[in-house]
């Protein structure tokens, strides 16, 4: 810049005669170009235009003119302009603040006048072909680098006081514009604020109230700032700040906590009502070529910014403006979705928690994040807050399984590839799996005797065709055009991009990677529901156990099934014994009623083995029984548990009568034998039942709770008591009862032994096994070991799968106990000697 | 005091009346069934030959079907006779 004025000052020393002529039309020029008035058509002007022109003069003038602006506006504009600003320090108001802000650029504009004509003085003459390049390269050059200078002078170091007051302004005019547009709906909601007489809108007694003012001022603002091409610099920082900051409090105030109501649509006409108002600040910017609209229309709620659409005042059709307004539209969209993610992610265990009800939430919550590329924020918040919220030793296992339910539910509604399922989940199915009660939890859900768990019966009842075996095939049924790749995030897996399987129950036994373990466990919490039933009624268990070979398929199921059929078996074999006794005569009458469950004993779960002498009244019926029924089946016997079953027995006492106690089989030899007698000791019992006596003690307490028995002298200190018949019930003994109940809680007995118990057994049953190749084979290796015991034992449904870690665990016992030896990483048997 | 039994319900499991375990062509418990069947007991039943060695009846038609010349017991070789 510099050393073109000084081409211009040497170009105006030059001469003698002429260059006078020419400085006087220079002169006359870039006073005409200062002078607001001038008009074009001036004679001599355009006189001394041509003669510029003539010498070549005409481009220094685009150069003069910036120079000039240059110099004032760092000298006087700039300086005063700040220091307009600043003036009033803070004793000004509000409305006060606004209006100084307003003067400020109102001043701005008028010093800057001048020069903004010139340029389109400079622009007009150019165009009327008065000089052939007046304004520097292309048409709107000059103009340009005019308005960088403002900008940069301007704003080189701008105060923060402009900041705050500009946001300020446009905060309020936003309240203001809200509270017209939206009269009855929020404004009213949101700015109702402590005292009445108070505008909502501009926040001052209604007597002084300034709304419409300060709608006037925003337009004059704006106006000014377009007019200097400021409006981006100044506006877009408050406006961002401003959006982001009411949506973000909106957000806050309607859709924390609420998961049941969608808000996509309602921020949706809240958004366009905001953009009414952006349509405001930006108005010049929109109406550039049309004329302005009336200001702020007061009375007139909701017409002129009408939702939908942007801009709709004034001038219809394109214009520049609409492409800003619709920037702006994009920019609160992206906006809105971001906050709405964020926010949902961080309650999202919630939504998944409250699931069927969150639908709402979930929905809206998909559609933003489509939108927000914020699914890797998504899992990680979601892993980390099922870690510290729900995989801790203090919450119940069944807990954990409802919520791992409806996050299946909930996430398959969110993300249908299921690979934030995948992924979210598995702490949760890794936790599960160290959780000793998972598979019995599973299958009781499964069964529908959870309390509080119903999901899990409901949805096995809804009878998916879907079964397992189905799902582990390789070729899916689909039509390949409906195939679409895998989201980026994916885990690749050993399934690779097969479809996720999102089926609740497939999802749930495939947590410990095979169905047997729960097949196993269903089978014996069948057949603890069986015998502990009395009537024979298995329609429940027969629609179960049909419903599961729908999912696990008929093979697996197939000893469920034996176990049901037994149950009908022994039905009829009991009416027909019972028959035959009909027949008999009178005094031949057994002197017991006795039915049974006969069990195919390969069948069922192993049952626990309990040592127990029954009275010789009950034995006999047994043994008449089986007669009666090797007599039905040729060379078939019956082999009786005699610690399984169930009693049912009335007690007559001298002064008073108990009547249908239905008790287990020990409980019942325990009484019969007290009626021979009316005290025993333990010693005594234990010795006459063939029951350990710690076993016979916890038993005694059912009927010392019922206040049958008592017991005197050893203090409960373990065998020395000798228990007596309470003929007559004091009321001190009920008292005494209340006592009994804490420590005669008898644990329901499960007739079927533990899973643990089950294991070990199964590693006996390997270990002869490995006695038997390691004598042929010498020695081997662990793998070794384990791969033929997998080619061998693989049969039965006794054996799950056995890991290599679990073998390794058991020969190290084995190696321990002295029984194996190894060397080298490999097992051999001790040496005979 | 007076006890009065109304019902006894009993468990029992049924077994073969067998001088083995399994049985010697499947190798499966007798008290199971053989390969071919779902339901042990009355659907499998046993068979006793006179040379006093028993086997799932599926087990041993299928072995003597299988039998061109001679009918022997696959356990003592000798002539399979049911018996009576």
């Amino acid at each position: 810049m510099e050393d073109v004025v000084m081409e211009s000052d040497s170009v105006e020393m030059s001469g003698p005669a002429p260059e006078q002529r020419v400085a006087d039309a220079w002169e006359a020029v870039t006073a005409a170009l200062m002078s607001p008035g001038c008009s074009v058509v001036d004679r001599s002007l355009s006189d001394s235009l041509a003669l510029l022109c003539g010498q070549g003069l005409g481009r220094l003038l685009g150069g003069w003119l910036l120079e000039t602006l240059q110099t004032r506006l760092s000298s006087s504009v700039v300086p005063e302009f700040w220091s307009g600003l600043k003036q009033p320090e803070n004793e000004l108001e509000e409305r006060g603040r606004a209006w100084v802000l307003l003067s400020a650029f109102r001043t701005l504009l008028d010093r800057l006048e001048p020069f903004l004509g010139g340029l389109q003085k400079l622009g007009s003459w150019q165009d009327e072909g008065r000089g052939l390049s007046l304004c520097g390269p292309g048409p709107g050059g000059l103009q340009d680098r005019a308005f960088t200078i403002i900008r940069a002078l301007l704003l080189f170091s701008p105060s923060p006081v402009l900041q705050e007051r500009v946001l300020e302004f446009y905060s309020r005019t936003f309240s203001v514009y809200m509270h017209q547009e939206g009269q009855a709906e929020d404004g009213a909601e949101l700015q109702d604020g402590p005292e009445r007489g108070v505008c909502p809108g501009c926040g001052v007694p209604t007597q002084q109230c300034w709304c419409k003012e300060a709608l006037e001022q925003l337009q004059d603002l704006s106006h000014i700032l377009s007019r200097l091409q400021l409006l981006e610099w100044v506006s877009s920082e408050a406006v961002t700040s401003i959006l982001h900051k009411l949506i973000e409090q909106r957000m806050e105030q309607h859709c924390r906590g609420e998961y049941e109501r969608s808000f996509l649509l309602e921020f949706q006409e809240w958004l366009e009502l905001v953009l009414g108002w952006l349509s405001k600040v930006f108005a010049s910017e929109v109406d550039r070529d049309g004329p302005v609209p009336a200001p702020g229309a007061p009375g007139a709620p909701g017409a002129p910014g009408a939702p939908g659409a942007p801009g709709a005042p004034g001038a219809p059709g394109i214009q520049p403006g609409s492409s800003v307004l619709k920037q702006w539209r994009c920019h609160m969209h992206q906006f809105f979705c971001r906050i709405y993610v964020n926010m949902r992610i961080e309650e999202l265990f919630s939504i998944i928690r409250d699931f069927p009800e969150s639908k709402a939430a979930i929905e809206d919550l998909k559609f933003c994040l489509e939108r927000t590329n914020q699914r890797q924020q998504l899992l990680t918040s979601l892993k980390s807050a099922f870690e510290s919220r729900l995989l801790h030793p203090g919450v119940h296992t069944s807990d954990i399984l409802t919520v791992y339910i409806s996050a299946i539910k909930a996430l398959r509604e969110l993300d249908p590839s299921m690979v934030i399922l995948q992924v979210a989940c598995q702490p949760i199915r890794k936790y599960l799996r160290t959780r000793e009660d998972t598979v019995r939890q599973i299958v009781a859900g499964l069964t529908g005797d959870a309390e509080g768990c119903t999901d899990l019966a409901s949805e096995l009842s809804r009878g998916d065709p879907v079964t397992l075996e189905m799902q582990d095939s390789d070729e899916e049924g689909n039509d390949p055009e409906d195939w679409s790749p895998d989201p980026t995030d994916a885990v690749p897996d050993k399934l690779g991009s097969k479809r996720r399987s999102s089926d609740i129950i497939s999802l749930l036994v495939s947590i410990y990677g095979s169905k047997d373990i729960f097949i196993d466990e269903y089978r014996a919490v069948l057949a603890d529901r069986l015998l502990h039933q009395l009537n024979y009624n298995t329609a429940r268990e027969i629609r179960n156990v049909e419903l599961l070979k729908l999912r696990f398929g008929e093979s697996h199921m197939h000893y469920c099934e034996v176990m049901l059929k037994d149950m009908a078996d022994s039905r009829r074999i009991n009416s027909n014994i019972r028959e035959e006794e009909s027949r008999l005569s009178e005094e031949e009458q057994p002197p017991l009623s006795l039915s049974s469950i006969i069990l195919s004993s390969e069948f069922w779960p192993p049952l626990k083995e309990e040592k127990l002498e029954l009275p010789p009244l009950v034995c006999q019926a047994m043994e008449a029984y089986t007669h009666r029924y090797e007599k039905l089946k040729a060379m078939r016997t019956l082999s009786w548990k005699p610690h399984l079953g169930s009693v049912t027995l009335d007690l007559e006492l001298e002064d008073r009568t108990l009547t249908n106690l239905t008790v287990s089989p020990i409980h019942a030899a325990i009484i019969l034998h007290f009626q021979e007698k009316s005290s025993w000791t333990l010693e005594e019992l234990s010795v006459k039942l063939g029951a350990p006596k710690e076993l016979l003690h916890r038993k005694l307490a059912l009927w010392q709770q019922h206040g049958v028995l008592r017991e005197e002298g050893g203090g409960g200190g373990g065998g020395g008591g000798r228990y007596y018949v309470v003929e007559t019930g004091s009321s001190k003994e009920k008292m005494d009862r209340g006592v009994m109940l804490i420590d005669s809680d008898e644990e329901r007995d499960s007739n079927t032994t533990t899973q643990s118990e089950q294991r070990e057994e199964k590693l006996q049953l390997f270990w002869a096994y490995i006695q038997a190749m390691l004598t042929n084979l010498d020695s081997m290796t662990l793998d070794r070991i384990h791969s033929m015991l997998r080619m061998f034992v693989a049969t039965g449904p006794v054996v799950t799968e056995m890991d290599v870690n679990e073998l390794e665990a058991f020969l190290q016992r084995k190696v321990r106990e002295h029984q194996l030896m190894i060397s080298g990483g490999v097992y051999r048997l001790p040496k005979a000697n | 005091m007076k006890v009065k039994i109304r019902q006894w319900n009993g468990v029992a499991s049924w077994l073969w009346v067998a001088n083995d375990e399994n049985c010697g062509i499947c190798r499966m418990p007798f008290n199971g069934c053989c390969p071919d069947c779902k339901v042990p007991g009355d659907d499998c039943p046993l068979v006793w030959g006179q040379c006093s060695h028993c086997f799932h009846m599926h087990c041993i038609l299928k072995w003597l079907n299988s039998q061109q010349v001679q009918q022997q017991c696959p356990m003592c070789r000798q002539e399979w006779k049911f018996k009576e």
